[in-house]
Parts: C-alpha cells; sequence; structure tokens
C-alpha cells in the first residue's frame, strides 16, 4: 500500500511518515506544489495526504491537476485552515476526506483504512479478531453470531475497530461519541458506566477483541489470539 | 451645558452690569440737566426780586399766577456769614398756584440792604418728580435689557447654529462610531480652517483605530492558525512515543498526561479561532434555526456525561423560538449556556430551563460570581481556574448573539444564575 505525503512542513511530516511506516504502508513525501506534482505525474499512488498550503502553489490546485491526469488516488486533504469553504472546495474538488490539524495519528489512521476501503469497495464491513461490524446495518456479529449492543456501545465498539492497536483518549473518545461540543470533562464516569457493559458484552460473546484499559487515560482496542 | 446657553448666560450678565452702569449715569446726567435749568431760572428770579427789594418797589405778591413761590427773611451776620452768599437745595414745599405740595428746586440767597442788615431770600420752583424718572429711567432700561437679551439669543443662537453646524455633525457622527463597527463615512464640508482640521484629526484618529483593531484582531487570528501546525507535530510526536509498547507505564503516564494538557491547548486555540472568526463575520450562511430542535438534541448527551454531580434538569417548553442565524453557531449558542448551567452548579443542584417564542433561559444553582458581574462575558474571566473549562464560553455565547442582533442578559437571584437569550 503507498501513500503520498505532502507536507510542507519536515517536522509533521517525518512524524506522519513514521507512523505510517509503523502500519507498514510504503511512504513517499513532496514538501512543495512542484515535487509533489512531479510525483503524482510519475506514480500511483493508493492515497495521498494533501497539505492545502504549500510553498509553489495551493493544494486545491494540485486536486486540479489530479483530476485532469485522471488519476484515482483517494485524497486526504490535511489542513490547518479549518474552514467550511476549504472542506467544501476540496470535497468538490474530488477529495475524499478532510482532516484539520492538529489531528490524532489514530485519527489519521483510521481515515486512510476508511478511504482506502470505499476505493476497492465491495467490503463493507470492518473485522477485528472475530468481531465483524456492518455500519451499513448497524449490525456487529461475533463469531458469526448476532450481538446486540445500545445505539452507544456500538458507536464506541466501531470507533475502536477502526483504530485498532491505537490508544484512544477518554477526551477524543467522549468527542468522537458523544458530541464535538464536549470538552475535558472533569469526570467520565459515563464513559465507564458504557465502556463497562460494552467489555461484558463482548466477553460473553468470546469475542477475540478486547478493549483494554491504558492507564486510567484512554482504552485500545486489542486483539487476542486464542 | 450647551455651549450656545453658556454664551447667552454670559451676554446676559454682562450687558446687564453694563446697562445699569448705564442706567445710573442716565439719570445722574438728566438730573444734573434738570436742576441747571432750573438753577438758572432760579437765580434770575431772586435777582429780580433783590433789586425791587432794595430799591423799595413794591415785590409780586405770593398768588401771582407762577408756581415759583418765595419768601424774604431776616438774618443775623453770623448765619449770613455761615450759609451766604447763595445755596442750592432740593425740597418739597406747598405751591399755592398748584394748590398741591410738589418736589422743588430750592435757591437761598443772602444779601445786605444799605444799611447792613442782612436778608435771605428762599426761591422755590417746582421741579421734575424724581422717583418718577428713577421709575422711568429703569423701566426703560429694563425693557431695553430684555429686547437686547432676546437678540442675542435670537441672533447669536441662529449665528452659533449656522457656524457651529459643522461641529455638531463631528460631534453626532463620533457619538454614533464604534470601533470595528459598520460606521458611515464623516461627510463634513465647511470652509471654516479650524473645523476642516478638527474633522481631519477626527477622521484620521479613527482610521487609525480602526487599522489596529483590524491589525490586534488579525494577528489574534494568525496567531491561532500559525500554533496549529506545531501542535500537531507535538500531539503526533508524543503519540508515537505513547504506542511504544517498550515505553516503561511510569514514563508512559508522564506522556499521557502531556498529551492531556497538549489537548486542552489545541481547543483554547481552535475556541479563539472561532472567536476571531465569528467577530470577522466569517459565518455568513444563515439558515432558520429552531433552538428548541437545537437544545433538544443535547439534553440527553448532557444530562449523561454530567450525570454524577446529581443535578435534576427541568425544561419548560411555552413556545419555539427560531432565529435566522448559522447553524452551527446556533448550536455553540446553545451547547455553552448548556455546559455552563452544569459545570457552575452544585453538585445535587438543579437546572431549570424555559424556553419561548422569543427568549431562551438558563437558570442554575450555584454560589454568586466572585467577580464583579461586568467582566462576566469577558474572555479567561472564570470563577476560579477550572481544568475543563477554556474560560471562552461565555465570551463565544456573547459574540454568537451579538452578531445576529440577539442580547444575552445575566442575572443572579435566589440563589441562581439566570442567562437569558432574547431575540430582537
Amino acid at each position: 500500500m503507498k501513500i503520498l505525503i505532502v507536507e510542507d512542513e519536515m517536522s509533521l511530516q517525518e512524524v506522519i511518515r513514521r507512523s505510517l511506516e509503523q502500519e507498514r504502508y510504503v511512504v513517499e513525501t513532496a514538501s512543495d506544489y512542484e515535487s509533489a506534482l512531479e510525483k503524482t505525474a510519475a506514480y500511483d499512488y493508493d492515497c495521498i495526504l494533501l497539505d492545502i498550503m504549500l510553498p509553489g502553489g495551493s493544494g486545491l490546485e494540485l486536486l486540479e491537476k489530479l483530476k485532469q491526469m485522471r488519476k484515482s488516488e483517494s485524497v486526504i486533504i490535511v489542513s490547518a485552515r479549518d474552514s467550511l469553504e476549504d472542506k467544501i472546495a476540496g470535497l468538490e474538488l474530488g477529495a475524499d476526506d478532510y482532516l484539520p490539524k492538529p489531528f490524532h495519528l489514530a485519527e489519521l489512521h483510521a481515515r486512510i483504512r476508511s478511504v482506502i476501503r470505499r476505493k476497492r469497495g465491495g467490503e463493507m464491513t470492518i473485522e477485528a479478531g472475530n468481531v465483524c461490524i456492518r455500519p451499513d446495518q448497524f449490525r456487529v456479529s461475533v463469531g458469526g453470531r448476532e450481538l446486540e449492543l445500545s445505539r452507544k456501545e456500538y458507536d464506541i465498539l466501531s470507533y475502536f475497530a477502526g483504530r485498532p492497536g491505537h490508544l484512544v483518549s477518554k477526551t477524543t473518545l467522549a468527542e468522537a461519541v458523544w458530541g464535538d461540543h464536549i470538552d475535558q470533562a472533569d469526570n467520565f464516569d459515563f464513559i465507564y458506566a458504557q465502556m463497562k457493559n460494552l467489555r461484558r458484552k463482548l466477553k460473553e460473546a468470546g469475542a477475540t477483541a478486547e478493549i483494554r484499559s491504558v492507564y486510567g487515560f484512554g482504552y485500545k482496542l486489542i486483539c487476542t489470539e486464542e | 451645558m450647551k455651549l450656545i446657553w453658556r454664551l447667552t448666560f454670559r451676554i446676559s450678565f454682562a450687558l446687564s452690569l453694563l446697562l445699569a452702569g448705564w442706567a445710573v449715569f442716565f439719570y445722574v446726567a438728566v438730573i444734573d440737566e434738570v436742576n441747571d435749568e432750573a438753577d438758572d431760572a432760579l437765580e434770575e428770579y431772586s435777582e429780580r426780586i433783590i433789586r425791587r427789594h432794595l430799591g423799595g418797589e413794591p415785590l409780586p405778591a405770593a398768588d401771582d399766577g407762577t408756581t415759583t413761590i418765595y419768601s424774604v427773611v431776616g438774618v443775623d451776620a453770623a448765619y449770613a456769614d455761615h450759609y451766604g452768599p447763595e445755596r442750592y437745595s432740593d425740597d418739597e414745599a406747598y405751591i399755592p398756584a398748584l394748590d398741591n405740595e410738589a418736589p422743588v428746586r430750592v435757591l437761598k440767597t443772602i444779601f445786605r440792604d444799605a444799611e447792613g442788615r442782612y436778608f435771605e431770600l428762599t426761591a422755590a420752583t417746582p421741579t421734575i418728580e424724581k422717583e418718577d424718572l428713577q421709575e422711568a429711567v429703569f423701566n426703560w432700561v429694563v425693557i431695553l435689557y430684555l429686547s437686547l437679551l432676546l437678540s442675542v439669543v435670537f441672533i447669536g443662537g441662529w449665528v452659533l447654529w449656522r457656524s457651529l453646524r459643522p461641529l455638531y455633525v463631528l460631534l453626532k457622527w463620533l457619538d454614533a462610531y464604534t470601533v470595528g463597527g459598520r460606521n458611515a463615512p464623516l461627510d463634513n464640508p465647511t470652509r471654516v480652517t479650524e473645523f476642516r482640521k478638527l474633522t481631519d484629526a477626527a477622521r484620521r484618529s479613527a482610521e487609525r483605530t480602526e487599522r489596529l483593531f483590524e491589525e490586534q484582531k488579525q494577528f489574534i487570528g494568525n496567531a491561532s492558525h500559525e500554533m496549529q501546525t506545531p501542535l500537531a507535530v507535538c500531539r503526533n510526536r508524543l503519540e508515537m512515543v505513547a504506542a511504544d509498547p517498550d515505553l516503561p507505564e511510569r514514563q508512559l503516564g508522564e506522556v499521557l498526561s502531556v498529551l492531556q494538557t497538549l489537548e486542552s491547548l489545541t481547543r483554547l486555540n481552535r475556541t479563539l479561532l472561532l472567536l476571531s472568526k465569528i467577530d470577522n463575520g466569517q459565518f455568513p450562511e444563515s439558515e432558520e434555526v429552531c433552538l428548541n430542535d437545537v437544545l433538544e438534541s443535547h439534553l440527553e448527551a448532557y444530562a449523561e456525561i454530567y450525570g454524577h454531580r446529581g443535578i435534576s434538569l427541568r425544561v419548560e417548553r411555552q413556545g419555539r423560538m427560531r432565529c435566522a442565524m448559522n447553524g452551527s453557531l446556533a448550536e455553540m449558542l446553545v451547547t455553552n449556556l448548556l455546559k455552563n448551567a452544569y459545570v457552575h452548579n452544585r453538585p445535587g443542584g438543579s437546572i431549570f430551563i424555559r424556553i419561548t417564542d422569543r427568549s431562551l433561559m438558563f437558570a442554575n444553582t450555584g454560589d454568586p460570581l466572585p467577580f464583579d458581574r461586568a467582566d462576566l462575558f469577558k474572555r479567561f474571566r472564570q470563577g476560579g481556574r477550572r481544568e475543563d473549562s477554556t474560560g471562552l464560553g461565555l465570551a463565544l455565547a456573547e459574540s454568537i448573539c451579538k452578531r445576529y442582533g440577539m442580547e444575552i442578559t445575566y442575572a443572579y437571584a435566589d440563589g441562581e444564575h439566570r442567562f437569558t437569550v432574547s431575540r430582537p
């Protein structure tokens, strides 16, 4: 799986590259408009991470060029400008997703996976161990058997299934599942209550995927081989 | 005090002094002239009497029809020496011809006959009534004063109004001026140099203020913006460290707590950016939003999140509040106030929300504000440092309300904080 990172901030570029390499992607980088254009013209990538503000040109222009070249790469726009206009312009030009800076690496991985999965089509399930999630039907099965989950439990499980092995902080989880406007509440009892039920249900169903608590800070989905 | 009144008062005061002085002078001059005339007549009359007296001719009868009266009496040498030869005075006397007491001018003349006997001739002739004259002079001066005053007020007022019009135009413009607001251009054509300079100075000063305000706004926006990428780098590097399976648990804890702090910094930064965007009017798209729906969609989540504090919630739905505003800003407004009601509450307290067609009120139990309520909507003003809030929530709510001409008010009564958002 080949990914091109177009990012002028070298430090950020390096972190993203290392993080993606750990996930066993093949990573190429470009730090300005010209080199990005050259690379996209010469090679095919599965996914391009594209910064909007680049030395020598705009990421949106590059997006237009890609469209003219009839390239079929999935593009995720990564921008410090968290503005609706950029997002709309980017998506209209054929970008697949929009991720405002700063972001969590786990979030980036989840978006890349989802974009690639969408591009391949067909495979509409997310799997973690013997747990299988069908997002189109809001259904979960463990080892082929249907698992009854509440809405919140389902949201939590599908969030973790999209980010296997990644540490997700309680704040991030709260934001993702309970809504964008929830700041760091001083107490995360409400997450704990849902999590307890979800873990119990997974365990009773004999799931090989387990959501583990990490040092009181957050959770991580681990697939245990039995 | 308005300039025109001040000028009028000053001029009236100066005029009253001037006219009083002038009235006294005028009166004295008139009396002087009248006395002079009477004295001349008396002198001539006295001379005639004395000549007749000395010549032994018969003196005119006392009631000869003229208004002048006289008497001749003999006096001793000492008296003559002391009072002679003539003296004038004012007196009152009975005038037979007039059959009345009248103010008279009196001339007393001492003379000596051939034998050396002294006589005193007292001649008196009626003169003007001084009280009458005083009254007349006073009355006319008052009339003159009033008419002058009236002219001063009307002519002065008109002249002032005409020539100070540029000043009033400028003042009106300055009154209406708000920094960063939509200000009408200053249109104040005038040929008066001072006013032109004043207008130019005001315009320049306003432009300078405007530019500074704009720069400051941009600075906040740019600063927050520029911080996004370094923040992203920091966070992502730490996330990589945290993901390292070889990391001992103690170090992991440290890394995670730094991550948490970075996250609040990110949130703070994002909110500042948002505030600067709202203030810059960068949320143009408006739609009809029903605040009821916005509220209902968040109530459950908030009740769940703050469930551990045992706060009871009551909602009174009296109407549906519809506003034309940006959807995400409406959501931000409602959730910020809702969150505020939960966070600044006491455990086991209560929240009461009332929504009508025109207003939305959040009331929650809690301790009184530990700071001046005028500072309530200012940025970073909060009761004690709190980990779980940025201190920007109410500033954000106020900015949103201001943007759409809505009013947000605060009151504290019966141990309850009350925030009311009302539609124009």
